[in-house]
C-alpha cells in the first residue's frame, strides 16, 4: 500500500479510519500533557510511569483474568501512580536523587512486571497472548471502543485544562507565589500528575511501554522552540502531537513489518529536529545567522572608530587617507569598506577613504555610549 | 543445533543451572560496579538512555559480524552508547530544552531506528524485539566457546567475563581519580585528573558493560542491575568502598536467588532477578538503620519533641513574666496541640529542666545550662559544644 | 512607635528544615508603615522568616498574625516578592501575563482576569518602568527588568504589607534605585515593607527599621537607634567589623 492509497483508504475502511483517529487523538492528548511535564522539569518521570505502569497490567489480568483494555488499564494507572508517588516519597525523606529514583522505579517495576508476564504466559489455560502488546504497542489492535475513551478522556482533560489555566499556568511558573495567595498547590499538583499518568496510560496500548515517553516529550519539546506562549505551546504541541500520530500510522501502514510506535516516534523526532534548527526564535539556524551579523556589525563599528581615531586628529574630518595606512588594522576588508560606504559613514575613491559628518557623528556616539558601560 | 546438542551430550561436567548462574553472577558484578558510580554522579538515567540507545549500533554490527558475541559488534555498539551521551549533551549545551528532555528525545529515537531496522531486515537477522528488551539468560549457555573444537564453556560466560576484568582493573588503577572526581571535581581538575577524561572512560566502560549484559539480561533490566544494588548500598553507607563491597553483593544475591525464584515460578530469569532487587531494595528502603524510611519518620517525630523542647525552655529563658511562663501559655501562645505541649512538659520535667510551682514553669539550673550550651551551639554552629548533648538527643546529631 | 499599630506579629516562632533547626524562638513586632531590611550572615534563616510567615513554610511551634488576624484570613492585605532565582525565567509567558498573576489571589479559583486586572497590571508595569516591555518574553529581560516585573506583579496585589526576598540582588544600579524609590513611595502610602538585606552599607540610607537576625533573633527597632557596631557584631560573630571596615 503506498501512501496515497493509504489516504484514500482512509474515507472508506472502517479499521484504517479507527486506528488513525486513535492515534491522533492520543498525539493530541500527549502533546498537551506533555508540556506540562517538560516545563516542570519532569520530562523523564514519563519513561517511568510509563514502565512502573507494566506490573499493573499484569496484576489486573491475573486478578479477572479478562483481556479488557479498560481493566487493563485501570491496573496499569494504579501502578503508575504508585510509581510517581513512590519516586516522590523517595527523594523528599532519602537522600536518593530523582535520576536514582526515577530510574529504580522504572527498571524494578518493569522487571517485576516482566516476571509476572512470563509467569501468566506459563499457564496452561490463560489466553494470555497480546499482553505483550502493552511492551512496543499495537496501533492496529485499537477498536472503537479504545478511541472512544481516548476522546472521552482528551474531552475532560481539555475541560480541567481551560477550567484550571489559571492555576496551572501559575503553579507551573511559581509555586511559592501560588500559595501565598491562597491557592491549594498540592490539589493542583496532584490534578496534573494525575493527568500526566493517565495520558500514558492511555497510550501503552498503542505506542507501548518503552516509546511512551517520547510521544509525551517530543511534540512538546518540538513547540517550545515556536512560541513564547504558553497557550499556543500547549495548541502547537497538541497538533504536532496528533500529526505525528497519523502521519506514523500512514507510513507504517504503507510498509510491511513496521510497528506503529516507532514509527510515530521517529516523526515526532522530525518535528524536534526541524523545530530545533529552523524556528525563527530560538533555532540554532537563525541564532548562528544573528552570531555572525552580530560579529560583522561589530567589525564595521571596531573599524569605524579605528578610522576616527585618525580622523579626529585632523581639522578637516573629511580629509582624505590612504587606505594603506589601514593596513596596521587587521579587521577590515573589501567588502567592510564597502559596506561602510553604503552606509555613508565614509566615501571611496580608489585608494583613498575620508570620512563623511555622518560617520563621525556615528563614531562619536559610539565612543560615547562606551565611556558609559565603562 | 544437531552439533550444539552433541556438545551438551559430550559435556557431562558442565552443568547448564550452574553456568547460567555463573553468567549471571558475573554480568551482576559488572553491572554494579559502574553503576556505583553512575548513582553517585547523579547520571542513573544515563545508564537507561544508553541500553536503549546501543539497539542500532547491535543490528549494525550484527549486520558486518553476524555474530552477537563478536567483540567488534560489542565495540560498536558501546560506541553508539557513547555517541548517545555525546549527543544529549550537545542538546543541552543548546539551551532549547531542559537537561532531562535532552535524554528523553534521544533515546527513544534511536531506539526506534534499531527496531525499525530489526523489522525492515527480519529474514537476515535473527534478533527477536522481545529478546532485546528481556534478553533470555536460559538459552546462554546454548552458545559455546569453541577453540580448534575444544569447548571453553559458554561464550558469554568469557565475554562479560573479559569486561569484568577489564572494568575491575581501571577500578584498581583508577580508584583515587574516580573517588575524587566523583566527590569533587573542582578538585580533581586541580590536582590534574581530567574531569572529562574520567566522565567518558565512565561512559564507556557503562555502555560496554550494557551491550555485554544486554544479551543475557535485555536492555530494561541491565538498568536495574546498575541501580538498584548502588542505591541500597547508599542507603546502607556512604563509604564509597564499602559501597562498592555492598553493591556487589547485592547483586550476586539477586542473581542466585532471582534464579531460582524463576526456577520456581517458570518465569524469566531476568525478571526474577530484578524482582529479587526490588524486594531487597524496598527491605533496605523500609528499615535502614539511618537512612530508611522509618527511621527517618522516626527521628523526625523525635526531632519535633526535642526542637519544641528547646523552643520551649529558650522561652521560659527569654522570659521573665509569670504570664508568659504559665502552663496555659503553652497551648495558647506557642500554638501547640494539647497533646504535645503535654510530652513536651513531661520530657522536660524528666529531665530535671524545669520546675512547676503553681501553674508556673520555672528553669532549674541544668535547665539553664542546657538551654545555653543549645543557644550557643545553635548560633556558633560549633560541635565541640555540645558533644556530651548529642548522647541524649537527635538533634544534634545532624 | 509606641501607638503605632502592630502590621505583624510574630510570637515564639521556631522553623526547622530537615536535620537542622533555623529560626529559634522568634518573637517580632512590626509596626505599621515600616520600611524595614531584615538583616544576617548566610543561613542566619531571612528567607525562611519570610516563608513561615507567608505560609509556605510550616513552623514546628509559634504563631503569627496579620493586623491581629491568622495569615489566612489577611491573605489579601500580603503581597510577596520571591527572589528572582526561585523560577524558571525561560518559561514562556510575556511580563504584562506575569504581572497578571497578581491579579489571580483576588480572582479566586476558576475565574480569569478580565479588562480591569489587566488595566492594573498595565499601571503597574508603569509604575515600575517596564510598560513597553509588556508583551517582551521574560527570558529576554536583563536580571533588573526581570526583578521589576517581580516587583509590578506585587504592586498588582494592592496590598498593605510587601514582603521582598533579595531585590536587590542582581540588578543594575538604575533598578535598585528605581527600586527603592519605589519602595518609599509605598511607605508615604501608609503600606509596611519587609525586605531581605544583603548589602549592609546600603541599610541606613534605605530604610528607617531594621531587624538583625541569626537563627534566633538579635535585636529590632528603629535603624537610627540599633543599627550598630554592637548589634552587627552580635550578628555577624567577632570578625565583622573587619569586613566592614574595609
Amino acid at each position: 500500500m503506498s501512501l496515497s492509497e493509504y489516504f484514500e483508504l482512509l474515507f472508506t475502511d472502517y479499521t484504517l479510519r479507527t486506528i488513525t483517529l486513535g492515534t491522533a487523538v492520543l498525539g493530541a492528548i500527549c502533546g498537551m500533557l506533555g508540556s506540562f511535564a517538560v516545563l516542570r522539569k519532569q520530562s523523564l518521570l514519563g519513561d517511568a510511569i510509563s514502565h512502573a505502569a507494566l506490573p499493573g497490567i499484569a496484576i489486573a489480568f491475573l486478578i479477572t483474568g479478562t483481556k479488557d483494555a479498560n481493566v487493563l488499564l485501570l491496573g496499569a494507572l494504579v501502578s503508575g501512580l504508585i510509581g510517581t508517588f513512590w519516586i516522590r516519597g523517595m527523594t523528599t525523606k532519602t537522600h536518593l536523587k530523582s535520576d536514582t529514583a526515577l530510574g529504580l522505579v522504572l527498571s524494578l517495576f518493569f522487571g517485576f512486571g516482566m516476571l509476572l508476564l512470563t509467569f501468566i504466559q506459563k499457564q496452561p489455560n490463560a489466553n494470555q497472548a497480546g499482553l505483550d502488546k502493552y511492551l512496543f504497542g499495537q496501533a492496529a489492535t485499537l477498536v472503537e471502543k479504545d478511541v472512544q475513551l481516548m476522546v472521552i478522556v482528551t474531552g475532560v482533560c481539555l475541560f480541567v485544562l481551560l477550567l484550571f489555566w489559571k492555576e496551572f499556568k501559575m503553579l507551573l511558573f511559581d509555586a511559592d507565589y501560588t500559595m501565598t495567595l491562597g491557592f491549594n498547590t498540592k490539589f493542583i499538583d496532584i490534578l496534573i500528575t494525575f493527568f500526566i499518568v493517565l495520558a500514558i496510560v492511555l497510550g501503552l496500548q498503542t505506542v507501548g511501554v518503552v516509546l511512551m515517553s517520547a510521544m509525551l516529550l517530543a511534540p512538546a519539546a518540538a513547540a517550545r522552540q515556536w512560541t513564547n506562549s504558553l497557550g499556543i505551546m500547549v495548541f502547537l504541541a497538541a497538533i504536532f502531537g496528533a500529526f505525528s500520530g497519523v502521519l506514523g500510522t500512514a507510513i507504517s501502514a504503507s510498509q510491511n513489518n513496521l510497528s506503529t510506535g516507532p514509527v510515530i516516534v521517529l516523526v515526532a523526532a522530525v518535528f524536534v529536529l526541524v523545530s530545533f534548527i529552523f524556528s525563527p526564535g530560538r533555532g540554532l539556524l537563525f541564532r548562528e545567522l544573528r552570531f555572525r551579523r552580530n560579529r560583522r556589525d561589530l567589525q564595521l563599528k571596531k573599524t569605524l572608530q579605528f578610522m576616527y581615531g585618525i580622523a579626529k586628529t585632523h581639522e578637516n574630518i573629511s580629509h582624505p587617507h590612504a587606505i594603506r595606512i589601514l593596513n596596521n588594522f587587521q579587521g577590515f576588508t573589501k567588502t567592510s569598506l564597502r559596506a561602510l560606504e553604503e552606509k555613508e559613514w565614509i566615501e571611496l575613491d580608489k585608494q583613498l577613504w575620508s570620512m563623511t559628518d555622518k560617520g563621525f557623528d556615528a563614531a562619536q556616539d559610539l565612543y560615547n555610549q562606551q565611556a558609559n558601560n565603562d | 543445533m544437531p552439533l550444539k546438542i552433541y556438545i551438551i551430550n559430550k559435556q557431562i561436567m558442565t552443568n547448564p543451572q550452574i553456568e547460567i548462574q555463573l553468567i549471571a553472577v558475573v554480568v551482576a558484578i559488572a553491572c554494579a560496579i559502574p553503576g556505583v558510580f553512575l548513582v553517585l554522579r547523579k547520571m542513573a538515567l544515563i545508564s537507561d538512555a544508553i541500553s536503549h540507545s546501543i539497539l542500532p549500533g547491535i543490528v549494525i554490527g550484527f549486520f558486518i559480524t553476524q555474530d552477537l558475541n563478536s567483540p567488534l559488534l560489542i565495540l560498536l555498539a558501546a560506541f553508539t552508547g557513547v555517541i548517545t551521551v555525546v549527543l544529549v549533551e550537545m542538546i543541552q549545551k543548546t539551551g532549547l530544552v531542559k537537561e532531562d528532555t535532552a535524554i528523553g528525545l534521544v533515546f527513544p529515537a534511536l531506539f526506534s531506528i534499531g527496531v525499525i531496522l530489526i523489522a525492515k531486515n527480519a529474514n537476515d537477522v535473527h534478533l527477536d524485539v522481545d529478546a532485546v528488551l528481556l534478553g533470555e539468560l536460559a538459552f546462554a549457555p546454548f552458545d559455546r566457546l569453541l577453540i580448534s573444537g575444544m569447548d571453553m564453556g559458554p561464550q558469554s560466560l568469557w565475554v562479560m567475563g573479559v569486561i569484568l576484568l577489564i572494568t575491575l582493573g581501571l577500578l584498581f588503577l583508577f580508584f583515587k581519580e574516580l573517588k575524587v572526581s566523583t566527590f569533587d571535581t573542582g578538585l580533581s581538575s586541580a590536582l590534574g585528573f581530567s574531569p572529562l577524561i574520567l566522565h567518558y572512560g565512565l561512559m564507556s566502560v557503562s555502555s560496554v558493560t550494557v551491550v555485554g549484559a544486554f544479551d543475557a539480561v535485555g536492555a530494561i533490566l541491565v538498568v536495574a542491575l546498575m541501580i538498584a544494588p548502588a542505591a541500597t548500598a547508599y542507603l546502607l553507607t556512604s563509604d564509597l568502598k564499602k559501597m562498592l563491597l555492598l553493591s556487589v553483593g547485592f547483586g550476586v544475591f539477586s542473581a542466585i536467588a532471582g534464579y531460582w525464584l524463576a526456577h520456581l515460578l517458570d518465569a524469566s530469569i531476568s525478571g526474577s532477578m530484578t524482582t529479587v532487587l526490588g524486594i531487597v531494595f524496598l527491605l533496605v528502603y523500609l528499615f535502614a538503620p539511618s537512612k530508611g524510611l522509618l527511621s527517618v519518620l522516626y527521628r523526625q517525630k523525635q526531632q519535633r519533641i526535642e526542637v519544641s523542647l528547646i523552643t520551649f525552655l529558650l522561652h521560659l529563658n527569654n522570659h521573665q513574666e509569670e504570664n508568659e511562663r504559665h502552663v496555659n501559655h503553652l497551648n495558647e501562645h506557642i500554638n501547640w496541640q494539647k497533646v504535645r505541649s503535654k510530652s513536651v512538659l513531661e520530657l522536660a520535667q524528666k529531665n530535671n529542666m524545669i520546675g512547676i510551682e503553681n501553674n508556673i514553669v520555672s528553669l532549674t539550673d541544668k535547665g539553664r545550662e542546657f538551654t545555653n550550651l543549645a543557644l550557643e551551639y545553635i548560633i556558633t554552629n560549633k560541635d565541640e559544644k555540645i558533644e556530651h548533648m548529642k548522647e541524649d538527643f537527635f538533634l544534634f546529631r545532624g | 512607635m509606641i501607638d503605632r499599630k502592630l502590621a505583624v506579629s510574630v510570637d515564639d516562632l521556631t522553623v526547622a528544615y530537615n536535620y537542622k533547626p533555623v529560626l529559634w524562638d522568634i518573637d517580632l513586632q512590626i509596626p505599621e508603615g515600616v520600611l524595614m531590611a531584615i538583616v544576617g550572615p548566610n543561613g542566619a534563616g531571612k528567607s525562611t522568616l519570610i516563608k513561615a510567615i507567608l505560609g509556605i513554610i510550616k513552623p514546628i511551634a509559634g504563631s503569627i498574625a496579620i493586623y491581629n488576624k491568622p495569615y489566612k484570613k489577611q491573605r489579601k492585605l500580603v503581597a510577596y516578592v520571591p527572589q528572582k532565582g526561585s523560577v524558571d525565567w525561560d518559561f514562556p509567558t510575556t511580563a504584562l501575563d506575569v504581572v497578571m498573576m497578581g491579579t489571580y489571589g483576588s480572582l479566586g479559583w476558576i475565574k480569569r482576569p478580565g479588562q480591569k486586572e489587566k488595566k492594573a497590571s498595565l499601571e503597574a508595569l508603569e509604575k515600575v518602568g517596564m510598560l513597553s516591555f509588556k508583551n517582551r518574553q521574560i527570558s529576554q529581560l536583563s536580571g533588573g527588568q526581570q526583578q521589576r516585573v517581580f516587583l509590578a506583579r506585587a504592586l498588582v496585589q494592592d496590598a498593605s504589607i510587601y514582603f521582598m526576598d533579595e531585590p536587590f540582588q542582581g540588578v543594575d544600579a538604575t533598578t535598585e534605585i528605581a527600586i527603592i524609590n519605589i519602595l518609599k513611595e509605598l511607605r508615604k502610602a501608609g503600606k509596611t515593607v519587609i525586605v531581605v538585606h544583603h548589602d549592609l552599607q546600603t541599610v541606613p540610607e534605605y530604610f528607617d527599621w531594621v531587624t538583625f537576625l541569626n537563627v534566633k533573633k538579635i535585636a529590632t527597632g528603629p535603624v537610627k537607634d540599633i543599627f550598630n557596631d554592637d548589634n552587627l557584631t552580635k550578628t555577624y560573630g567577632i570578625n565583622y567589623k573587619v569586613a566592614v571596615n574595609k
